[in-house]
């Protein structure tokens, strides 16, 4: 019997399906070659997916340290086949309850390993997920345990697109249905475009249940303000660069004071390196929300690998960069709307007046936008345009709107209501449009929220988030007015079309959704944190089910509301509570041993 | 009958190494007067190699605080096993309870540590680990502190009225293995010398002596001492102020000066400072190491070093203590001493004379105190200094001392 078939005839045991299908499959996915000690090894395309002289030894190596680690109770889910030495060595690291799935992308690659390497019994004892990606992340998502997965780079690195896809299934999937109540302290900027996106994410988050520690930075910009009014640049910068230190300070010890379960921050918020990774020492998990273009601001050079999580508005090249630049977990996390205030609005007929128009544009002076809105200006329609910097643009003066001046977001509400077609250009310092345009800008989603009709530049990202019925775009400048001709005269298809939008915002690109899919995200990446807590695993009613092996807690956990969230310290409180002369436990002593060494983080400063 | 009874004591001290060092008198005398069958020190585990150093000390066990952090952290995930984690990791450490937990520590780990691992705890939380009430000890310690009077009760000797015992009457030392240094360093101490060891930080920059002010002292000592040797101590995070220091040192300090920082353990540290003369530095606990191993200290104290509390511990140390800068410091805040941005003048010149010389002499905004060791403890003694020596030590301890009852211990063992 050749090898292949002794394998075979292990697997058909326990899983009949996977070795008729093994059977079926051509393999030849890998090279094989011989390692220097003799054993069996891999190359695809050149690249090693196992060490040339030993590729046990590294593969106990790797599994050593995934190892430890795990937590009891988790699944451990493997991305990445190679020969399995990995996985071998990982099932004689782990307790055997631990459940061990294996990602297959390719059953050729299974294949290959069952006719170069002798497969012992522990192969029956990993699940082996080959189906369909969708079927895969569902059964995932279903499990009644905390998912963690392990990386194999070099196998895994074969299917990085499939694995992307694995995780934004299950993420999906999870966050459907999490509903834990987590602690998150939302850092805001100083000022800028990100100051209103970080209330909306504060707002989504109180929304969906968790608890917001609002760090508000732009109750400082009045100082911020008197220092740009320096003279001298270096006395600016000083300045500027110290309310920034001072910020971070702040908010550190707000931090401190009550310590949240993640730190997010948005893009703009007086976050330094030193400041991130002296709360990465007591243990804060950090997300980045970068609603910026990482070509036009790039300071997160500077602090990619001091967050714990990037969350950005871009995919690739953007987030090769961030992991170049030190990024640890970066993910896409497109712009939204907040339907609350981004809504269809009735306007009374002075409002109309004021705010209504056939053409609007609603932004600031960039290039592009300088060279390109002047098209506009024609006798078959009315075009009004709203914002600030447009100085020194003549012939777009006499349809600038309240002199030029900054616009609230309530007047850019009206404005888009009150207008038959919005323009919707991105920003960019160059002529034309941007030939890197990706990124979405929030325009995009709040024009569609308010059931506004919207032209938008071209972006790659686009089909991402609307369909062709529900977004109409332009490639080219010279596309722009003859589209405004064309659809100013059809209001159906312009009311279809911004209602299709209207739909899709409110089903899948508010910022309720960005933020379920953000905590989802942190909690698949650490399942017994955040994790835990999003599957509802801290509150007191999960506690007292748990609470068999520990008799003694009932009693203190029945002092909490079911749905309470029951922390070490508010456990640790309660036994405060009792007074100073009250009888302790030993079970009480320990408790506040650990809630002594939890406080540690208000030595933050 | 209590004398047949094993009495079994536990010292707990959870602070930083000067602490530990500062507790050698209260173990000996708990040695000596309490006579317990069996005397364990808690300490942090990176101190313990230190603790074990300690004569009559029978086990040390290591505090691991970041164990506990990792607990602390993971209890509302898995806290099932973080409690059978935690228990399998106490009964390894401390399998059974002991008569008397001697708590030196005023924190509430601390005092939540000593109603762990005793039925009876002595010390701060001697009436259970909640409690605000201070026992008298540690209610005196306290109000040092806050008003910094003259002539008080050494802290090391606070320590022994904390276990109910009188101070020893003699300066303990550490009883050190037999150490290998670094090849290089092992020359130190064999030459005439005098060799001193300058310890070269304070952890809190507050706390530092200047580069500048070790710069001039080095090279003002090397110079006035044909024979002599200076040897830098201190932590591996404490490189750079040395290179700070050797940086720009004339060719004076060839074959004469040794940098020892971050390359040697906590016993070869004092392995090496045995083999000085002197130790010089701020109120540290290298400094104090070297007093525990024989080294004589020159103490510089200022900011919130107070030389009545921790000086050096023993005879014929010397401590320069910075004056108060402002009559505010002097009476609002204590009799804090100047900070260091706050001193114009170092004593660099004398201390040097008086390494070299054994002269003594004064310094502008400094005064030099010398210590002394009598039943009731260390003091401090300035030459020309006529002040209210305050409260005789005397009386502090008839007021405040409660002797530790041996029966009390037997009583709740059995």
């Amino acid at each position: 019997m050749s090898m292949f078939e002794k394998n075979l005839a292990v697997i058909v045991a326990r899983d009949p399906v996977l070795a008729t299908a093994l059977r079926e499959s051509r393999g030849g996915a890998f090279n094989i070659i011989a390692a220097r000690n003799g054993q069996p090894t891999a190359t695809v395309a050149g690249r090693a997916l196992h060490s040339a002289y030993d590729p046990r030894r590294e593969a106990e190596a790797w599994a050593t340290a995934q190892a430890a680690v795990c937590r009891p109770g988790e699944v451990l889910i493997v991305l990445g086949v190679g020969l399995l030495y990995h996985i071998e060595a990982l099932r004689a690291r782990v307790p055997c309850d631990t459940t061990i799935g294996v990602i297959v992308p390719d059953l050729n690659e299974l294949h290959d390993v069952c006719m170069v390497r002798v497969l012992d019994s522990w192969i029956n004892h990993v699940e082996w997920l080959w189906s369909s990606i969708e079927r895969v992340a569902s059964s995932l998502a279903a499990m009644n345990a905390p998912l963690r997965f392990l990386v194999y780079a070099p196998a895994a690195a074969l299917h990085a697109s499939a694995h992307a896809d694995l995780e934004r299934l299950i993420r999906q999937h999870v966050s459907a249905r999490v509903g834990g109540q987590v602690h998150v302290a939302v850092v805001g900027p100083i000022y800028g475009g990100s100051l209103p996106i970080a209330k909306y994410a504060a707002a989504a988050l109180e929304q969906l249940g968790h608890r917001v520690t609002w760090i508000d930075h732009s109750l400082h910009q009045a100082s911020y303000d008197a220092m740009t009014r320096l003279k001298d640049p270096r006395h600016r910068a000083t300045l500027q660069s110290r309310l920034a230190d001072l910020l971070g300070q702040l908010t550190l010890a707000r931090v401190a004071e009550d310590p949240p379960d993640v730190v997010l921050a948005l893009a703009q918020a007086p976050m330094t390196l030193p400041l991130l990774e002296h709360m990465r020492k007591k243990n804060f998990v950090t997300a980045m929300w970068f609603v910026e273009n990482y070509r036009h601001l790039t300071y997160w050079q500077q602090v990619a690998a001091g967050y714990d999580h990037w969350f950005v508005i871009q995919k690739k090249p953007c987030e090769d960069a961030l992991r170049y630049a030190g990024a640890k977990q970066v993910s896409y996390l497109p712009m939204a709307a907040a339907p609350a205030i981004h809504c269809p609005l009735p306007l009374t007929p002075e409002d109309q007046t004021t705010f209504g128009a056939d053409v609007s544009f609603v932004g600031a002076g960039y290039a592009n936008r300088r060279g390109l809105l002047p098209r506009l200006l024609t006798n078959e329609w009315a075009f009004k345009l709203w914002g600030n910097e447009w100085d020194g643009v003549t012939s777009l003066a006499g349809a600038l709107q309240l002199g030029g001046a900054r616009i609230d977001t309530d007047t850019c509400v009206k404005v888009f209501n009150g207008t038959k077609i919005n323009i919707n250009l991105h920003s960019w310092t160059g002529e034309g449009l941007d030939p890197d345009g990706d990124c979405i800008n929030p325009r995009t989603f709040e024009l569609a929220a308010c059931g506004a009709f919207q032209i938008v530049d071209d972006r790659t990202l686009l089909p991402d988030v609307f369909t062709e019925e529900q977004i109409l775009t332009f490639g080219r400048p010279d596309d722009l007015a003859p589209l405004v001709r064309q659809w100013l005269s059809d209001e159906l298809g312009r009311r279809q079309m911004a209602d299709a939008a209207r739909q899709r915002v409110l089903a899948e690109h508010t910022y309720d959704h960005r933020m379920r899919q953000l905590l989802t995200q942190i909690g698949v990446s650490q399942p017994d944190r955040v994790g835990a807590i999003l599957q509802g695993e801290r509150q007191a009613s999960a506690l007292m089910e748990r609470s068999d092996a520990e008799p003694e807690l009932i009693p203190v956990l029945a002092q909490f509301a079911p749905q309470e969230r029951v922390e070490l310290k508010d456990v640790a409180l309660r036994i405060r509570k009792r007074g100073v002369s009250a009888m302790l436990s030993r079970e009480d002593l320990l408790i506040l041993m650990l809630d002594e060494h939890r406080m540690e983080t208000r030595d933050l400063l | 009958m209590p004398d047949e009874i094993v009495r079994r004591g536990l010292v707990v001290q959870l602070a930083r190494l000067g602490d530990l060092v500062q507790s050698l008198p209260a173990i000996a005398s708990l040695n000596a007067q309490a006579k317990m069958a069996v005397l364990d020190l808690l300490c942090p585990a990176p101190l313990a190699s230190i603790g074990s150093c300690i004569a009559g000390i029978e086990r040390v066990l290591a505090w691991e605080v970041e164990r506990w952090r990792l607990w602390a952290d993971r209890w509302g995930s898995a806290r099932e096993e973080t409690f059978t984690e935690i228990e399998t990791y106490l009964k390894m450490l401390i399998p059974t309870l002991y008569n008397a937990a001697f708590n030196l520590n005023q924190h509430s780990r601390s005092m939540l540590v000593a109603a762990l691992v005793s039925r009876h705890v002595l010390g701060p939380g001697d009436h259970g680990p909640l409690t605000k009430d201070l026992p008298p000890w540690a209610g005196y310690l306290r109000g040092v502190v806050r008003n910094r009077d003259r002539n008080r009760v050494h802290l090391a000797d606070v320590f022994c009225g904390l276990c109910g015992v009188m101070p020893p009457g003699t300066a303990p030392r550490l009883q050190l293995p037999p150490t290998n240094l670094p090849e290089d360093l092992s020359s130190i101490g064999t030459t005439e010398g005098p060799w001193v060891a300058v310890v070269v930080g304070a952890g809190d920059a507050a706390r530092c002596v200047p580069l500048a002010i070790w710069r001039e002292w080095i090279r003002m000592f090397l110079s006035a001492s044909r024979g002599g040797g200076v040897v830098l101590i201190g932590s591996e995070g404490e490189r750079e102020r040395a290179y700070g220091i050797q940086d720009g040192m004339s060719s004076l300090s060839l074959g004469r000066l040794w940098d020892a920082t971050g390359r040697t353990t906590l016993v070869q540290t004092a392995a090496l400072l045995s083999h000085c003369q002197w130790v010089i530095g701020s109120d540290t606990g290298p400094l104090h190491l070297g007093t525990a191993v024989g080294a004589r200290a020159m103490g510089f104290y200022f900011a919130q070093a107070g030389v009545h509390e921790t000086g050096p511990y023993g005879e014929g140390h010397w401590t320069w203590q910075a004056k108060p800068t402002s009559r505010r410091e002097a009476s609002a805040e204590g009799r804090e001493g100047a900070r260091v941005d706050q001193i114009e003048r170092w004593p660099i010149a004398e201390s040097v004379r008086l390494i070299v010389d054994e002269r003594a002499g004064q310094c502008d905004g400094w005064t030099l105190w010398r210590s002394y060791l009598d039943r009731w403890g260390v003091y401090q003694m300035a030459e020309g200094v006529l002040e209210d020596p305050g409260e005789p030590r005397e009386d502090v301890w008839r007021r405040l001392h409660r002797p530790l009852s041996l029966k009390a211990l037997s009583h709740e063992y059995v």
